[in-house]
């Protein structure tokens, strides 16, 4: 899929591990893997404000479209 | 799930059940009665199966006897088997996640098998009018051989719910890979 998932790099900057993400998100470790390994069909605006609130940043910094 | 589902699922595999094994006693024993006929007693022919009379072409012409015989036993096991097959998806379905590839395969095989059911009963009938019109009388041949438009029915409903179930499997998986 052209589209890629940066949520490790952001969490490489902001030091975080993926146990502590899942707990101040409140999603499941299976589905933040599933989402990092850009398994993800599909992300929820809910998850992704979650996300961006926790690590301090924008949709654009962890979505990434790159062409095939 | 609603609470009256269930119980209505549990009937239904109940159903199943003793519908397969009726078929099963039916095909064995139109098979038994077919070798009795043949070898041992000449007689057998005239009560095949629950009144199932074929005295009249094993008179006629005992190789033609054997074909419709053949016919009648192998739609009878065909018809266990769509029964058997509906049984393993009672088995084998998951009311949390009903989209199985399992399942549809199931599915789509009970609808190709209904097809091939309702394309043999019609052979079967047009085969036995042919007999018919050269003189063999046959009675009760219509509840063993019959109803071939009606299974022709039965398996472009199956099928069509089998193409459902497919893009069910499509938007089930896509629901769980959503975060």
């Amino acid at each position: 899929m052209p589209i890629i998932v940066n949520l490790d790099v952001m969490m490489a900057k902001r030091k975080m591990s993926l146990n502590e993400l899942s707990e101040k998100v409140d999603l499941t470790l299976a589905n933040l893997s599933i989402l990092k390994t850009g398994k993800a069909k599909a992300i929820r605006f809910s998850t992704l404000e979650a996300i961006c609130k926790v690590l301090e940043c924008q949709p654009g910094e962890i979505l990434e479209y790159r062409e095939e | 799930m609603k609470s009256k589902t269930k119980p209505i699922l549990r009937i239904l595999h109940i159903v199943s059940w003793i519908i397969f094994i009726g078929l099963c006693v039916r095909a064995g024993a139109i098979l038994y009665s077919f070798f009795v006929s043949l070898f041992l007693n000449t007689g057998g022919a005239k009560n095949l199966y629950a009144g199932l009379n074929l005295s009249s072409l094993f008179m006629y012409d005992r190789v033609q006897y054997c074909i419709v015989v053949s016919l009648i036993a192998f739609i009878s096991a065909l018809k266990a088997y769509v029964f058997y097959l509906v049984i393993k998806i009672f088995l084998k379905i998951n009311f949390v996640h009903p989209f199985s590839d399992t399942v549809a395969t199931l599915v789509s095989r009970i609808g190709y098998i209904a097809l091939f059911i309702g394309i043999l009963s019609i052979i079967g009938m047009s085969y036995c009018e042919w007999l018919g019109r050269k003189g063999v009388d046959f009675t009760d041949l219509h509840q063993f051989m019959g109803a071939g438009v009606e299974h022709l029915l039965f398996a472009g409903v199956i099928v069509f719910i089998s193409q459902l179930f497919k893009r069910g499997i499509e938007i089930q998986s896509e629901n769980e890979l959503t975060v």
